[in-house]
């Protein structure tokens, strides 16, 4: 403020410092020079409005049909999921089964693998039954990453590495199954123990093959695109051994057809034999979908039009200030000016938090029926991943209101702040979508643009970064250009 | 009418920021289209020559980012009379009101054309000095952007009227809404939400319908060299769209300063 010796001592207040209002009161000083402007008051209902038209005009032109892009493991886009969470679900692969009514154990020893995918499967499965999606464990070798106990969609343990042959074992009791694995058949290692929901009373045990759908990138036109491409393992099995707790009286082996779920009888002579060797096939995965489509990220695409009316109200709660000279009175009321930027920058955090979880709320409310009745099947909206990107589509117009606060102090004029902001916060997706996808992963991590992560629910094979990563990217950000918008409002005349 | 040209001439050649925004037009399409071009090779396509770039229109993706700096220009061209009241003084001056909007709209479309055209052509001569090295050579079936080649020449040529087209929506929305900083939101809305947008609708019925009527997507259908690469619609009706829109918007622009008190 007194960058020249001649200049005039800066004004100071005359107001006694008993006198003046306290935090609340500047808070609710902006919140009334924000909520007196009637334009601005229209502004974020309107957002909100437009941001679940786009919703529903996105669910209403989407189908079932075209959306489904899964190749092997045929969980496209809306494939079915496992009751209880949001990813979509692989259940493809080789499997043939006899029934483990109760607790016991089934063994089998892996002679030979085709590498068709660093994560090609030959193993054991228990699970409940044939239908898509049921509770299930798998111990498996795999290629590329050692000997994996997996079950449901998180859990995957690793256990050591080594070459086949080798043995695999699973043990039931209950609903919690333990994995083993032995390179001679004696001396046995233990993986791990996994519970597994849901496994009560009959279930299916016996040798699983599986291949995960490998990625090609091609480029054509300008574009990338990705495209999965199924593989297909093969694995051979000897001393294949399922043997109830108490011991039964053996049972028919069974194929599982991995389209259907249904059972079909396997020709005895191509059954696992005790001593004989066992060649299953298997294309697809059992575990999460990576290449499904993230329908609650593109209910929330509609945010971006809130996007454009929570900077702009940003932007013009600063910049008209300046424009009328409001900014001086502002100031003389309040010396503290680092006060003044924090109460603004929590009034319109707070007006955009509001308005945020109130469009995306009501978008997935709005737009999932109409996707049910479309076909497609929307996650429940109670669970966290959906909760978190709904909370998150909040938290990430709080963050850009006060990043755009920041930059009007810093550039004090209206055009000039909301055109950078939009640049920064659009552009980069834009310009995306021509790159080769490891530029396009790297701008997706470095520019602002990263918050939009927060709407993701569903980890897939392209994500470039997790939600809260993002989130911290552009909060990142939105603190480096408060600090300097602080620096200059103490240092700068009003 | 030369007068009113010549009144409007000297107003925006006198603001600071006109040679700042045309300064940023052209060098941000320059740099924008290098970074691009720079990072774009042959190594995920199929065969060298299977990849069908359309090397023309890598080039100029710098447009993308340069008509922010159109748009800001244009919308400042009249928004700045109304922030200031300088609005009441040049009507005074011209009392036929469509003849200032006319007489602003060939100077900001002049201005416009004399930056986009150094961005346009900055930008070809940064791909040709790029392409080779990331493997689009003649030899793989990809000759150097050259504007001696026809779509080459429409696509350049198609780019900087593209270019003049966003600056005059620009106008028109500035026009109607006479407040800086909403015409610029309005603006930049139309151009770039419609494709982020696009990019999460899965249909592909609605993507084409979308790509046609977006004022950005289908207006750069004119850089389309290599036929099936670019938006699902025709280089000039492309451009036509956006031309719709300008015109729409310069039309209602005119209706507006011709029926409202200028205040």
């Amino acid at each position: 403020m007194t960058t020249a010796t001649t200049a005039p001592p800066p004004y100071r207040s005359t107001v006694p410092e008993s006198r003046r209002a306290g935090f609340g009161g500047l808070l609710r000083a902006e919140w009334t020079k924000l909520w007196s402007v009637r334009r601005w008051t229209l502004a974020l209902p309107t957002a909100i409005l437009l941001t679940i038209v786009v919703a529903l005009l996105s669910a209403a032109g989407g189908s079932a049909v075209k959306a489904g892009g899964g190749g092997g493991g045929g969980g496209g886009g809306g494939g079915k999921r496992p009751p209880g969470t949001v990813h979509p679900f692989n259940d493809g692969g080789g499997f043939v089964h006899q029934p483990l009514a109760g607790d016991g154990t089934v063994t089998a020893r892996v002679t030979a693998q085709r590498a068709s995918h660093p994560e090609a499967k030959a193993g054991l499965m228990i699970r409940r039954d044939g239908r898509r999606g049921a509770p299930y464990a798998v111990i498996a070798v795999t290629p590329g990453r050692g000997v994996r106990l997996r079950s449901g969609v998180g859990t995957d343990l690793g256990g050591g590495s080594g070459p086949v042959p080798r043995w695999l074992r699973l043990t039931r009791s209950g609903t919690s199954v333990t994995g083993y694995a032995s390179s001679d058949g004696a001396a046995w290692r233990r993986v791990g123990t996994v519970e597994v929901a849901g496994l009560s009373g009959a279930a299916q045990a016996g040798p699983y093959v599986g291949s995960p759908s490998a990625i090609k990138v091609e480029r054509r036109f300008g574009g990338e695109s990705t495209s999965e491409v199924p593989t297909e393992g093969s694995a051979t099995f000897d001393r294949v051994d399922v043997a109830p707790a108490g011991g039964a009286r053996p049972a028919p082996w069974v194929r599982r057809d991995r389209e259907t779920g249904a059972d079909a009888p396997l020709d005895p002579a191509d059954s696992p034999r005790a001593g004989a060797p066992f060649t299953l096939a298997g294309s697809g995965d059992v575990g999460p979908d990576e290449f499904a489509r993230d329908i609650t990220e593109t209910a929330l695409a509609g945010v971006l039009i809130g996007l454009m009316a929570v900077v702009a109200l940003a932007v013009l709660s600063v910049t008209s200030e300046y424009r009328r000279g409001m900014i001086r009175t502002t100031f003389a009321a309040t010396p503290a000016r680092g006060r003044v930027l924090a109460a603004k920058a929590l009034v319109l955090g707070a007006a955009a938090f509001a308005a945020g979880l109130a469009a995306a709320a009501g978008a997935l409310l709005i737009s999932f029926p109409v996707m049910r009745g479309k076909g497609l099947a929307p996650p429940p909206v109670t669970e966290w991943p959906v909760l978190r990107a709904v909370l998150g589509t909040a938290l990430l117009l709080a963050l850009i209101a006060v990043l755009s606060v920041g930059v009007a102090v810093i550039l004090r004029h209206a055009a000039a702040s909301i055109t950078v902001l939009l640049l920064v916060l659009l552009v980069p997706q834009i310009v995306a979508t021509g790159l080769p996808l490891s530029a396009a992963t790297w701008l997706e991590r470095l520019s602002p643009a990263a918050g939009f992560a927060m709407q993701q629910t569903v980890p897939r094979y392209d994500t470039a970064l997790g939600p809260w990563a993002g989130l911290g990217v552009l909060a990142a950000y939105t603190a480096a250009v408060l600090a300097a918008a602080l620096w200059l409002l103490r240092r700068r005349d009003a | 009418m030369r007068h009113v040209l010549h009144g409007e001439w000297t107003k925006l050649r006198t603001l600071p920021s006109t040679g700042w925004l045309l300064l940023a037009l052209a060098v941000s399409t320059v740099l924008v289209g290098a970074a691009t071009t720079g990072a774009v090779d042959t190594s995920h396509c199929p065969a060298p020559a299977g990849c069908l770039e359309d090397t023309t229109r890598l080039s100029l993706t710098g447009v993308r980012l340069g008509q922010a700096a159109a748009v800001v220009f244009a919308v400042l061209a009249i928004g700045g009379e109304y922030g200031t009241g300088m609005i009441q003084i040049t009507l005074a001056a011209v009392p036929h009101r469509p003849r200032v909007l006319l007489a602003k709209a060939a100077v900001v479309a002049a201005g416009v054309l004399a930056a986009g055209t150094l961005g346009v052509l900055g930008s070809l001569a940064a791909g040709r000095a790029l392409l080779p090295g990331n493997g689009f050579t003649a030899a793989n079936g990809y000759p150097p952007p050259s504007l001696a080649d026809g779509p080459t020449l429409r696509a350049a040529a198609g780019t900087v009227l593209y270019l003049v087209l966003v600056a005059l929506l620009a106008l028109g929305v500035g026009a109607v809404l006479r407040d800086t900083a909403a015409s610029v939101t309005v603006v930049l809305t139309l151009l770039y939400v419609f494709p982020v947008i696009t990019r999460f609708v899965t249909d592909p019925d609605w993507h084409e319908r979308l790509d046609r009527i977006a004022p950005m997507t289908a207006g750069l259908a004119i850089q389309t060299t290599i036929r099936g690469a670019g938006p699902p619609i025709g280089p000039w009706t492309g451009l036509g769209v956006l031309a719709a829109y300008a015109a729409a918007a310069l039309l209602a622009g005119g209706c507006v300063l011709a029926a409202r008190d200028a205040n």
